[in-house]
């Protein structure tokens, strides 16, 4: 029979209480060492089928980047699986002058094509030879061998990511195979050869345009950060300019590895179900001999103070999108927990403000999200993201979000909204600890950007002490008109684009 | 029972020694010996030893099976919910509605509570739903924390047996579906891959694409969605998947709850059609001002899903040749070798009813488009002429028996596994039978597959982009016609004035 449902109903009325304890992420039995260069090491015993999780992070990403070199930390990323002296080769001895005469070629080619009026015999003879040497140097090539060696094992998973602040490798083993991960990493950490690298730069190139440049969301999120970002380096994108990408030179990226890849600047997190004392002796045995390096200096640019509302058009052969960003504080700032749960208030499913808003009572929308980003370091943004529903313009869109931020202004948020808010934060804290490799990226990335593993696990905590006055605080403090960037996909320009 | 991991056809250190065996002795003299090869070669790994968690079967009285494995790891549960029906299993009149079921099951409300009340209830007790359908079939899936279950359980029954359909939401359903018509065209990819679909499939469900006829009000109304809700979730079309921080004892009294009311199903679903495929090649091209060309290519791929000697070698074939990221040939040759795409893969559908479809997709740069093209096509016909090295084979096979524990990682995975197989007809042992089944394969298999299956001059090829900018004349690979998009002016975008706001 059907169950009777005024008990569903009840709890409408009834609140599940703050939560007074620990989040259960902070009291995972995570263990720490440090080894004598200098990388910090987490290991995470858990039950389950016998595999492991592995992932390094490296403390530099796109922040770091300079104008001209942008994009260097992601090309690193793609470069890093093109093997060692030992692997991905047949004779490195017979590779390596190779290697050092095409990067001459490709410097002759990059200062032909900077010149005035480039003379395109000399550089079709170059493009030949560059040809010519690539054939040689590529029959000493095994391509992919690092992957085939995982794969062979069994690998999952392998695979890498570049942000803004940080670059992750990832892989999963079975439990019996996990020494097999520590030789091979501490090999590309030490001895890591970029060849294929001409080729490779192409391949991000490639990237560059299915992600951003045929993309219409990747256009438009490129464009804002890039208007909202003057002069810190979140205005450029982690995937660099087409420009800088095709100025890459080899020197560049040994160069860079060399100086901010050392293992001091690295977090391994391992989770899974091992032995502890074992993965510990691989660690001492295959990464502690790997000598220190530099540390990336922070960023001490300085995005200058906005004051004014700054508006960017795209105009691109789709239908029209909107970003709208304000500029907020880092998310080590005390503020960030009010501002994580403003997003969810304003976007967070079908009950939040904004979502029905203008999803389901105007329905001038189909979609609305929110977030800060692009990094966490640094004073970034709080953007929200919406894709108006025809014949509804992006103004119409805007105007009803703007008029929803005002709302709070006047008025926090009820009590009910800052409770569901924190039921759904209490069950994600049980959710997150679902999966080995879910769990060693939030450990890496904790610890990479804050210097603590625990700090992802109890922030959710700091959120959950919110209060509505809190949000109202944040939201008349950071939600100002002279403090917002505002970017349009739009068909064709508009006057009112063009007048800013 | 004891998993013992396979071995390999021939082990994954017979693998790797061939794969070593081509260096050259002697290639890097001052570190043989103490190089990580020679620490990898090195390496002994102990058995792996591992016993699966078993997953229980049971059957409520109303005949619906369960399938539960209990996991007390951490205190949540999950609960999947299978339907055999969805818009493939009948009439094009029901298209609109059959797609619309699913998101208006989670967002029409139920006859007892409004949709507000449902956001409600989900957003308090914090459950995590997900409502979907795969065109013969239909799921849902709850996640709760393992104190909140009983009401969960009780929502998430008013949710698949008493919806309401309510008219706003199915009008708020229609307008967003019409803006995604709209918004079909923004993305290269997506466009392609439904439009090959389309090119391939014409009017089978699968090549169907949502259009303003099928959300006509008669089609897509409350009325509508109550007759296909009755034909699809009714206790003989269901199938229940259960894991989490629970036990049977709990749950049986609460699932025989939820369904015991649920009346048989209205009327029964047409058999899954099998698809008239087009079978002559051709060269289609959709015009698009981009500075990336997206490519899809395949052809009838006469394999369906079955222990046969010729599906297990086409598992194998499709591995070695692009479905295995960077240890496949389209990847090394289009990716590595050339740079010419980020992404480059090989697709070898096998269906369980009837055959699937053979190809490659890839996105490049105009200037590389034809040359890309080409070059999938050179490494198609390879796989006819010569079979492959043993040691890809083994690759292929080694990747997967040594990777078999990742099988049983995550227990909601194992679950929904045996329910797919449950569904499909498909042995509870599959899954090992599919890991005996390649690896009998030998390389000469692989080649008869390919050489049986696979013609690399029949393809049918479509490609999104912009031809202007092509290396070669597009006209190289064959006779091209203008694949017309419903919506989009003929001929494409290209010099076309700007799109007109409405279609």
């Amino acid at each position: 029979m059907r169950t009777p449902l005024f008990l569903l109903l009840l709890i409408l009325t009834q609140g599940m209480g703050l939560r007074a304890q620990e989040s259960p992420g902070e009291a995972l039995p995570v263990l720490e060492h440090t080894l004598e260069n200098g990388l910090r090491l987490f290991v995470l015993p858990r039950s389950g089928a016998p595999t492991v999780s592995f992932v390094v992070q490296y403390r530099i990403g796109s922040v770091n980047e300079t104008p001209g070199v942008t994009g260097i930390a992601h090309f690193l990323e793609h470069l890093f699986f093109k093997g060692t002296t030992t692997v991905g080769t047949t004779s490195f001895e017979a590779e390596a002058p190779l290697l050092r005469e095409m990067d001459a070629v490709h410097d002759s080619i990059l200062a032909e094509r900077g010149r005035h009026a480039p003379d395109s015999l000399r550089m079709e003879r170059l493009a030949a030879r560059a040809n010519d040497l690539a054939a040689t140097a590529s029959s000493y090539v095994i391509s992919n061998e690092f992957d085939a060696i995982l794969s062979e094992n069994g690998a999952r998973n392998l695979n890498a990511t570049t942000s803004s602040e940080t670059t992750s490798y990832f892989v999963e083993l079975p439990s019996n195979r996990a020494e097999l991960w520590f030789i091979l990493e501490a090999d590309r950490m030490r001895n890591p050869v970029f060849r294929e690298f001409y080729t490779e730069r192409d391949v991000v190139a490639e990237e560059r345009r299915l992600r951003l440049e045929t993309n219409p969301s990747g256009l438009l999120y490129e464009a804002h950060l890039r208007e909202a970002f003057r002069v810190h380096p979140y205005g450029a994108p982690v995937v660099g300019t087409m420009e800088d990408l095709q100025g890459l030179a080899r020197r560049d990226v040994e160069d860079y590895f060399r100086r901010f890849y050392g293992p001091n600047n690295a977090v391994v997190a391992v989770v899974g179900n091992l032995d502890p004392a074992r993965i510990r002796e691989w660690a001492e045995k295959y990464l502690a001999p790997i000598p220190p390096g530099q540390v990336p200096p922070d960023v001490e640019v300085k995005e200058p103070e906005q004051t004014r509302e700054r508006r960017v058009e795209v105009v691109f052969d789709a239908e029209p999108s909107l970003r709208i960003g304000w500029k907020t504080p880092p998310a080590t700032h005390d503020d960030a927990p009010a501002l994580a749960m403003l997003a969810s208030i304003l976007t967070g499913g079908r009950s939040s403000r904004v979502y029905r808003r203008l999803v389901l009572e105007d329905r001038i929308a189909t979609s609305v999200t929110s977030g800060t980003g692009p990094g966490s370091l640094y004073p970034g943004l709080f953007s929200i993201e919406a894709f108006p529903r025809s014949p509804h313009t992006h103004l119409e869109v805007e105007a009803a979000i703007y008029e929803e931020l005002d709302r709070l202004k006047e008025t926090p948020p009820r009590e009910i909204e800052l409770q569901r808010v924190r039921n759904q934060l209490e069950a994600s804290d049980v959710r997150r600890l679902s999966s080995n490799f879910g769990l060693a990226v939030q450990i890496a990335n904790s610890e990479t950007l804050y210097g603590s593993w625990e700090k992802t696990f109890s922030f959710t905590g700091a959120m959950e002490d919110v209060t509505a006055e809190d949000i109202q605080r944040v939201v008349r403090k950071y939600f100002r008109a002279g403090q917002r960037t505002v970017a349009v996909l739009v068909r064709e320009t508009t006057e009112k684009g063009r007048g800013r | 029972m004891i998993l013992r991991m396979p071995n390999p056809r021939s082990g994954f250190w017979g693998a790797l020694a061939t794969a070593l065996l081509c260096i050259p002795k002697g290639a890097d003299a001052q570190t043989v010996g103490h190089s990580p090869r020679e620490m990898v070669r090195a390496l002994e790994f102990e058995e792996l030893r591992f016993t699966p968690p078993v997953v229980r079967k049971e059957m409520l009285s109303s005949g619906v099976e369960v399938l539960f494995l209990e996991d007390h790891t951490l205190p949540l549960v999950t609960l999947y919910a299978r339907f055999k029906g969805g818009y493939a299993l009948l009439p094009r009149d029901f298209y609109a509605a059959a797609t619309a079921l699913p998101g208006l099951i989670r967002s029409g409300g139920t006859q007892a509570l409004s949709p507000d009340s449902v956001d409600h209830l989900l957003d308090f007790y914090a459950l995590q739903t997900a409502f979907g359908g795969g065109g013969e079939s239909t799921f849902s899936s709850l996640n709760t924390l393992t104190k909140h279950l009983e009401p969960a359980i009780q929502l998430w029954g008013e949710l698949l047996g008493y919806p309401r359909f309510d008219s706003a939401e199915v009008e708020i359903w229609r307008g967003r579906q019409i803006e995604t018509i709209r918004r079909r065209k923004d993305s290269p990819g997506g466009l392609a891959f439904s439009e090959f679909n389309r090119l391939m499939f014409g009017d089978h469900p699968i090549g169907w694409e949502m259009d303003l006829g099928d959300l006509a009000p008669r089609r897509l109304s409350t009325e509508t969605l109550g007759t296909v809700h009755s034909r699809i979730f009714c206790p003989e079309h269901l199938i229940f998947g259960i894991v989490g921080d629970t036990s049977w004892e709990t749950l049986e009294p609460l699932l025989e709850d939820m369904v015991d009311e649920w009346p048989a199903c209205s009327a029964p679903l047409s058999e899954p059609r099998v698809p008239e495929m087009r079978r002559e090649a051709g060269v289609f091209l959709i015009p698009k001002d981009l500075n990336q060309s997206t490519v899809v290519l395949a052809q009838p791929g006469g394999i369906s899903q079955g222990a046969s000697d010729d599906y297990f070698a086409s598992r194998i074939g499709n591995s070695i040749l692009g479905a295995s990221g960077f240890n496949s040939r389209l990847v090394t040759r289009v990716r590595t070798e050339k740079g010419w795409a980020y992404s480059a893969s090989s697709l070898w559908t096998a269906p369980s009813r009837y055959e699937g479809i053979v190809g490659a997709v890839t996105q490049t740069k105009s200037e590389s488009t034809i040359s890309a093209v080409q070059l999938i096509l050179d490494t198609m016909a390879e796989m006819k002429t010569t079979p492959p090295a043993e040691t890809e084979v083994d690759r292929a096979v080694s990747q997967i028996v040594n990777g078999f524990v990742f099988n049983f990682q995550d227990p909601a995975q194992i679950v929904s596994r045996q329910m797919f197989y449950l569904s499909q007809g498909l042995p509870e042992d599959w899954l090992e039978r599919y890991i005996r089944g390649i690896q009998r394969v030998s390389p000469k298999d692989v080649q008869r597959v390919f050489q049986k299956y696979v013609d690399p001059e029949e393809m049918i090829i479509l490609i999104l982009g912009n031809p202007a900018d092509f290396d070669l004349p597009l006209e190289t690979l064959g006779k091209v016609q203008i694949w017309e998009v419903p919506g989009v002016p003929r001929g494409g975008w290209l010099g076309a004035p700007a799109m007109p706001s409405r279609w």
